[in-house]
């Protein structure tokens, strides 16, 4: 008899193997059972990959802006949203202290028709807009080395991520904005939002002249935000303050990161993206449960004279508990794998045809991977009561 | 030996499911969730596009007149308000009116943010709103500067009862009263006024940009002739859309021009997938388990066929089974997902034929693949 031996031996020696006998014993149920919690795994990977998908998306504008402070009008309730102030205030925030440089950026979602060269029809676009000659205020891939070439009365540069039917990604060399013929001076890369299906960045004297209904010229145009960076030898917090004691309480002066958090609670609270994802991750974790508590269930029916046979040899009832648990977790991770792998074939797939920026990262992979470690384990306790009711006596 | 009947099939298949009733409620139990999965992702699947639907399903018109830049109903263009005279005099039109759209920032008088508002403006004589709110609140539109707002509205936009005054524009406006239609994909605000209110709310917008023209046809007047005359008589700067035509228009914008199509779709897909996974599983565990019994019925001189018939009817069993509790169970899902969300989430018949269909496609598709394990039985091998 081996089993006297293998008991003697302590529980982490132990639990192990007979978990791991157990789970390929029969490879066409282990193959069966973890393709379906690899599915249920996959189904969360897939709906918190939107959700995480979604706000990237939503605040990829934000965090291009290429600046220590932010300064907005206090009515703005997303960043995303047109509600400019005037040009006055420049002279001020650039005044302050500290204050390295102060660059206002101009934006529009509503005004602004594209004529796409694909199909000739106007498309509704966001539009981005500063002095080509002043410092930089946004970090967007390809953008910095083309801002010279913005310094014209009708270069434009799109964007080559923006939806197809726009047709900024082809090699079109002019198109039409408001009516208006543009020259397309160079692209760069962004990528659309729930909002916008495409973005186009032009210098603020083009911006003056296209806006619908503008009287303004470009050096007293209403600002949407002013890029502000702060000066070697000075702190953020410092020069926010003393930015905020020097303009009136309609006007808010964010840092960066305030600003995009400004812009994630905007998305999580008003938008029903959140939940939706949310929703369609919790389904996906009861479906594994139930699987993993099937197989579990199934596994244990069929096994229940050995373990009974185990119990009546004097195997404490923790031990083999903590076996079947050890097995679940292996089951787990047996479809979580796979599941992991198929994912990033998925999100590319996915990413390729919505243009939603997905992304298999550490946050991700540990969410999951807990969340299905979780529905294995919650599934083995719930299944292995048989376990601990086995009566040897009964049994036989 | 004796034929068994198709009742010896069905008993046959009860008295397996009815032996061991754990397992079997367990399997029912994963058949319910595969379901229930499906129900959740096609709800969603086919709530985008009735989102962009909503407001013209409350519409009333025969025909829709669009400038030809028309994209989807938030963005769609303008064109000269003389169409719509043009048209009342093509044969088979009834009534032209029109409906104006722009956006305002709505505001609450002592300060606070700038919240984006969707504005409509429309005749009230021409009653364009098959919604009775609207329909009783006439003498409300009619007084100056008063507004009705859809209660769908998000609670970020503050209490919403009569006689709150606003600021649309930084122009002070009253709220007139309320109603219940839906925002779908407007935005995260909707409100209805008479036109000459839209314009003093609005100026300088000129009335002469019209967003879309609803057109009625006469009583007995074909709808689609009607359509072709219009175009015919119309200038090259103007659509016109059959409600069918329109549908599909709006169906094909939300499936195909954003992401969500594709988001559903795919969740939609994956959720079939883990449905056919769970009830394979369910099936193969369950013959796996009668491996012995099915091999002395092979022994005995039943056929391949006739016990492939049996775990056939099984499967079916345990669908019907489960599709009745999963199908009450989406309706309650749905009721939560439309309050959570406010997108017209609703079982509708067409929801439910496509569910049972797909469930027992599902249980097809997985009994088909449990039968290798069927076909393998052999009775010499088993004992």
């Amino acid at each position: 008899m081996i089993a006297p031996d293998t008991a003697r031996l302590s529980p982490r020696f132990r639990a192990v193997p007979l978990a791991w006998r157990n789970l390929v014993a029969n490879k066409r149920r282990l193959l069966r059972s973890s393709a379906g919690i690899a599915f249920a795994t996959l189904l969360m990977m897939v709906q918190l990959g939107f959700e995480q998908g979604f706000f990237d998306a939503s605040l990829s504008l934000v965090r291009a802006i290429d600046g220590d402070l932010v300064v907005t009008s206090a009515y703005k309730y997303r960043f995303g949203t047109r509600d400019p102030f005037a040009h006055g205030f420049l002279d001020p925030v650039r005044s302050v202290p500290g204050v390295a440089s102060a660059a206002p950026l101009y934006a529009d979602w509503q005004d602004f028709f594209w004529t796409s060269p694909s199909d000739g029809k106007p498309y509704l676009v966001r539009v981005l807009a500063f002095d080509p000659a002043g410092p930089t205020v946004l970090s967007i891939p390809g953008l910095t080395a083309l801002q010279s070439r913005l310094d014209s009365d009708d270069a434009v540069l799109v964007d080559d991520r923006a939806r197809d039917f726009l047709g900024m990604d082809t090699n079109a060399g002019s198109s039409q904005i408001n009516g208006q013929g543009v020259r397309i001076a160079g692209r760069f890369s962004l990528g659309p939002d729930f909002m916008s299906d495409g973005t186009a960045i032009m210098g603020d004297r083009l911006f003056a002249k296209l806006l619908p209904g503008n009287r303004d010229s470009a050096a007293n145009l209403p600002i949407e935000a002013i890029v502000v960076k702060v000066a070697a030898g000075s702190t953020v917090p410092a020069v926010q303050n003393a930015l905020k004691a020097k303009l009136p309480d309609t006007i808010d002066v964010m840092t960066k990161a305030g600003i995009v958090e400004f812009e994630r609670k905007f998305q999580a609270e008003l938008s029903s993206a959140g939940p939706i994802f949310w929703l369609g991750a919790i389904v996906g974790f009861v479906v594994g449960m139930l699987i993993s508590y099937q197989v579990i269930y199934n596994d244990l029916s069929d096994q229940l004279a050995q373990y009974a046979t185990l119990k009546a040899m004097g195997y404490k009832t923790s031990y083999l508990v903590r076996s079947v648990l050890a097995q679940a977790a292996l089951s787990g991770l047996a479809g979580y794998v796979p599941a992991w792998l198929l994912c990033l074939v998925v999100y590319r797939v996915i990413g390729v045809f919505a243009l939603l920026p997905l992304h298999m990262n550490l946050r991700l992979t540990a969410l999951t991977l807990g969340l299905t470690m979780g529905m294995c384990l919650i599934a083995a306790m719930l299944a292995v009561r048989r376990v601990v009711s086995a009566d040897p006596a009964e049994i036989f | 030996m004796e034929r068994p009947g198709p009742g010896a099939v069905l008993r046959l298949a009860w008295r397996i499911l009815a032996h061991e009733k754990g397992r079997t409620v367990l399997a029912v139990a994963g058949v319910f969730i595969a379901i229930l999965l499906v129900f959740v992702e096609l709800g969603f699947f086919v709530a985008v596009p009735r989102g962009g639907m909503l407001v013209y399903d409350h519409l009333r018109f025969d025909l829709l007149l669009c400038s030809t830049d028309y994209a989807f109903q938030a963005e769609p263009g303008q064109f000269p308000r003389v169409r719509l005279a043009e048209a009342a005099k093509v044969p088979g039109v009834a009534q032209a009116t029109p409906l104006y759209f722009a956006g305002a920032k709505w505001q609450e008088p002592r300060g606070g943010y700038r919240l984006d508002a969707f504005l409509i403006g429309f005749d009230p004589a021409a009653h364009p709103f098959a919604v009775p709110d609207i329909e009783r609140q006439g003498a409300t539109l009619a007084r100056p500067d008063t507004i009705l707002v859809d209660g769908a509205s998000r609670s970020i936009f503050g209490p919403l009862t009569a006689g709150t005054e606003i600021l649309l524009d930084n122009r002070k406006a009253t709220i007139g009263g309320d109603y219940r239609l839906g925002t779908g994909f407007l935005g995260m605000a909707v409100a209805v006024m008479d036109e000459a209110n839209f314009f003093r709310l609005l100026a300088p917008r000129p009335a002469d940009a019209v967003n879309l023209g609803l057109i009625t046809v006469t009583p007995g007047a074909d709808v689609q002739k009607t359509a072709d005359a219009l175009a015919r008589a119309l200038p090259n700067d103007v659509r016109v859309f059959t409600r069918p035509a329109l549908t599909e228009h709006e169906d094909t914008y939300w499936t195909t021009r954003t992401s969500v199509g594709l988001i559903f779709g795919s969740g939609l897909i994956i959720s079939f997938i883990v449905g056919i996974m769970v009830l394979y599983q369910t099936l193969a565990t369950q013959i796996a388990r009668h491996l012995p019994e099915f091999a002395t019925l092979k022994a005995i001189g039943y056929t391949d066929a006739y016990l492939a018939t049996v775990v056939m009817v099984e499967a079916a069993m345990i669908v019907f089974v489960a599709f009745v509790p999963a199908a009450v169970a989406a309706v309650a899902i749905y009721a939560q997902i439309r309050s959570a969300t406010l997108l017209p989430v609703d079982m509708t018949a067409p929801n439910l034929i496509a569910v049972l269909g797909a469930a027992l496609a599902m249980s097809a598709a997985s009994a088909f693949l449990s039968l290798g394990n069927l076909r393998r039985a052999d009775p010499a091998d088993v004992f």
